[in-house]
């Protein structure tokens, strides 16, 4: 392949020709000192909170203390290259990122510069990074399910669009691959999604782009990463200038998901941030608004009344707690402001069952209203039976004989327990959740050995797909789980039963 | 020659706050003694010549194992023929509060106060080559006019602007040299060009 000069040369000379010189005028301040991602500035007498300055590296920062006699700035880049004594200008503007369909497929830092080798992002739009989250009379209740295509989570804490649900586990309890499932199952649902890396090991982000490019999902997925080599400041930035570009396709009456994995790191970036500003420490030497932190940026997740386009932006963060600590201050604060967590467990992850959620404290407070009524009819009581049955469980352990009433509990529970297992990366749609939890919960499986209810459930939704279609395509049209649509299903299984080996 | 820009003081806020208190106390003494441009203009010569010329009498200003009566002594013997009386005197009162250390940031306050109270504004002038004093005088007046303030102009020369200049008053600059505007044009057609790449990749290659 050769280049053709003379095109080149011609567009450059376009440029060259619009290009009119203005007196360029701006505000300057000198930076004092500088290290760990901050610089002290004096001057910069006009600028705002929260504007951007450049250095003159090329370097972009953030006013973020302004004092009597200097400027705190966080930079959000190289800050090694920056010397004492450089020139720092004011750009005039609060910090933006690209926004748009020019971003969906990236992998970005979080000012929008890319990281994927595939060019420069063009973005006809930007938005700022900070705005303040739309109001009460701009929102609506939510009622639109946002489906995970995780059994346990779509059965017992529901989650619709526009909502809030944190993911709060120790290390290495799945939390991720919670979140990267739900992104998967939106293939096709026209729903954007938007992962927010803070603080993770850039092999991990590595991991996790390629399982997303390896299921399609890459196609509607933007990845924002500031991985943990990254200054303070930028990770701290990250999950706002990742919820500004969500915006931009919630505020288009889209719909949007964000994962935040993870905001204790965020969290951590930000206390480093204040201590070196100097402000005042509080518990666990965080500072005092690491609440509003959070919350700001939270409120920030939205289902826009019809006025407005009725777009959404729903939002999974995700919380790392340290030995099961959810009482720490970062968990309760993140508890508080989010609607609903699902809790995932080391010993039930370590014991197989994953995904590890613990049916008994994870709650849903607004995803109930978003569940569609075939399936809050088939898993109703399945959050509370199944902690029950946890309960009960421990007791059963202490070898003592049970009454047949009892023991029967425990077995539907044994089976559930292995029913709401599912491997990675296969996200399972709503019709084939219903039909699984039907079998379950209205005993079909109170016969199949409890090893085998994996191998049953996977050979009767083959079957059900190969044989009885007229059953998923009844159940997707109707969503409702009428006495049509129940003998249809049954039938199914029943006839899956009656060839069943096992 | 290059010079570097560099920024005058490192910030010492307890310097700077001490320095105006000082500086405003010597300028309405001076003033109702009418006599503010004569001291002020001492105050610089003072620091400017005597203090940066001398570093053993630096140190004795800023030493604290130097008594009060000792510096008074000093000061008498050397500046009262020279200085205005109520310059002296502020001098002794300094030395007699052991604040002598400070007597820079009480010249850089007392010119600023001085300017500020006299109407004045400086701008610092960057350029390529040395003004000559048409070309100043034509860049004072039209400050002048716009900022309605006496401009007092600070020169520095710095050939790396090729050509133009770069005007600041206070924290604004005001910036038209030519490395500027090739800076500018060089983004403007990188960004430019990297659309138009993408946009129209085909027309590029020659098959």
């Amino acid at each position: 392949m050769k280049f053709s000069s003379d095109e080149i040369a011609s567009v450059l000379q376009a440029e060259i020709e619009q290009f009119d010189s203005k007196i360029d005028v701006r505000e300057v301040g000198t930076v004092l000192e500088v290290g760990d991602g901050i610089a002290r500035v004096y001057g910069l007498s006009g600028v705002m909170a929260g504007e951007m300055v450049e250095f003159p590296n090329g370097a972009i920062g953030l006013a973020f203390n302004l004092e009597e006699n200097s400027v705190g700035v966080i930079i959000l880049g190289d800050y090694l290259s920056i010397q004492e004594g450089d020139e720092v200008k004011a750009l005039g503007t609060l910090l933006s990122v690209p926004c748009g369909d020019a971003v969906v497929g990236r992998v970005l830092d979080p000012l929008g510069n890319p990281l994927d080798g595939k060019g420069p992002v063009q973005a006809e739009t930007t938005r700022p990074v900070e705005i303040i989250a739309a109001g009460v009379a701009e929102r609506q209740p939510v009622t639109e399910p946002m489906q995970t295509g995780i059994k346990a989570v779509d059965a017992m804490t529901p989650i619709g669009r526009g909502q809030r649900e944190l993911i709060i586990g120790d290390r290495k309890t799945g939390k991720t691959a919670v979140a990267i499932d739900a992104i998967i199952n939106q293939k096709g649902k026209d729903v954007k999604c938007f992962y927010v890396a803070v603080g993770q090991k850039d092999s991990s982000v590595a991991g996790i782009i390629n399982a997303l490019e390896k299921n399609g999902a890459m196609d509607y997925t933007t990845v924002i990463v500031a991985g943990a080599s990254a200054p303070a400041p930028l990770q701290y930035v990250a999950p706002y200038a990742g919820t500004a570009m969500a915006e931009h396709f919630m505020f288009g009456g889209g719909h949007a998901l964000i994962v935040y994995d993870d905001l204790s790191k965020q969290a951590t970036a930000y206390r480093q941030m204040s201590l070196l500003m100097r402000r005042p420490p509080g518990r666990e030497a965080y500072p005092g608004d690491v609440f509003y932190c959070h919350s700001r940026l939270l409120e920030r997740s939205a289902k826009l009344s019809d006025e407005l386009g009725g777009g959404s932006l729903t939002s999974l963060p995700i919380i790392e707690t340290l030995e099961g600590e959810v009482s720490a201050y970062i968990p309760t604060n993140v508890i508080s402001i989010t609607d609903g967590q699902i809790y995932l467990q080391p010993d039930l992850f370590f014991a197989g069952q994953r995904p590890a959620m613990n049916a008994g404290i994870s709650v849903s407070r607004v995803g109930g209203a978003a569940q569609v009524k075939a399936m809050k009819k088939v898993a109703g009581g399945l959050r509370l039976d199944l902690a029950a049955f946890r309960a009960l469980e421990a007791f059963a352990q202490l070898g003592t004989d049970l009454d047949p009433e009892t023991q029967k509990q425990l077995d539907r529970g044994y089976r559930m327990v292995e029913l709401l297992k599912q491997p990675q990366y296969q996200p399972m749609s709503v019709a084939e959740q219903v039909i699984s939890l039907y079998a379950g919960t209205r005993g079909f499986l109170d016969d199949v050995d409890v090893k085998k209810v994996p191998e049953f459930e996977k050979e009767l939704l083959q079957f059900v797909k190969d044989k009885h279609p007229e059953t998923l395509k009844l159940l997707e049209d109707k969503l409702d789980l009428s006495d049509e649509v129940s003998e249809s299903i049954e039938s199914a299984i029943n006839s899956f039963k009656s060839g069943w080996r096992g | 020659m290059t010079e570097a820009v560099k920024h005058e003081t490192v910030l010492d806020t307890g310097a700077e706050k001490l320095g105006k208190t000082y500086a405003a106390a010597l300028i309405s003494a001076a003033q109702s003694a009418g006599v503010a441009d004569e001291v002020v203009a001492q105050l610089g010569t003072l620091v400017d010549t005597y203090l940066a010329g001398s570093d053993a009498l630096q140190a004795a200003f800023a030493s604290p194992r130097i008594s009060g009566d000792e510096k008074v002594r000093v000061i008498d013997k050397l500046f009262a023929s020279e200085f205005h009386p109520v310059l002296v005197k502020f001098l002794k009162v300094m030395a007699g509060r052991d604040r002598l250390a400070y007597v820079a940031s009480v010249r850089s306050a007392a010119d600023e106060l001085h300017d500020d109270m006299m109407g004045r504004v400086v701008a610092s002038i960057r350029t390529a080559v040395a003004l000559d004093d048409g070309l100043r005088g034509q860049i004072q007046s039209k400050l002048s006019e716009t900022l309605q303030r006496d401009v007092r102009l600070r020169e520095t020369i710095d050939p790396d602007l090729i050509g133009g200049m770069v005007i600041r008053i206070g924290d604004r600059v005001y910036d038209s040299s030519i490395r500027n505007r090739l800076d500018q044009m060089s983004k403007r057609v990188q960004s430019g060009f990297a659309q138009k790449l993408l946009e129209k990749f085909e027309t590029f290659t020659q098959n």
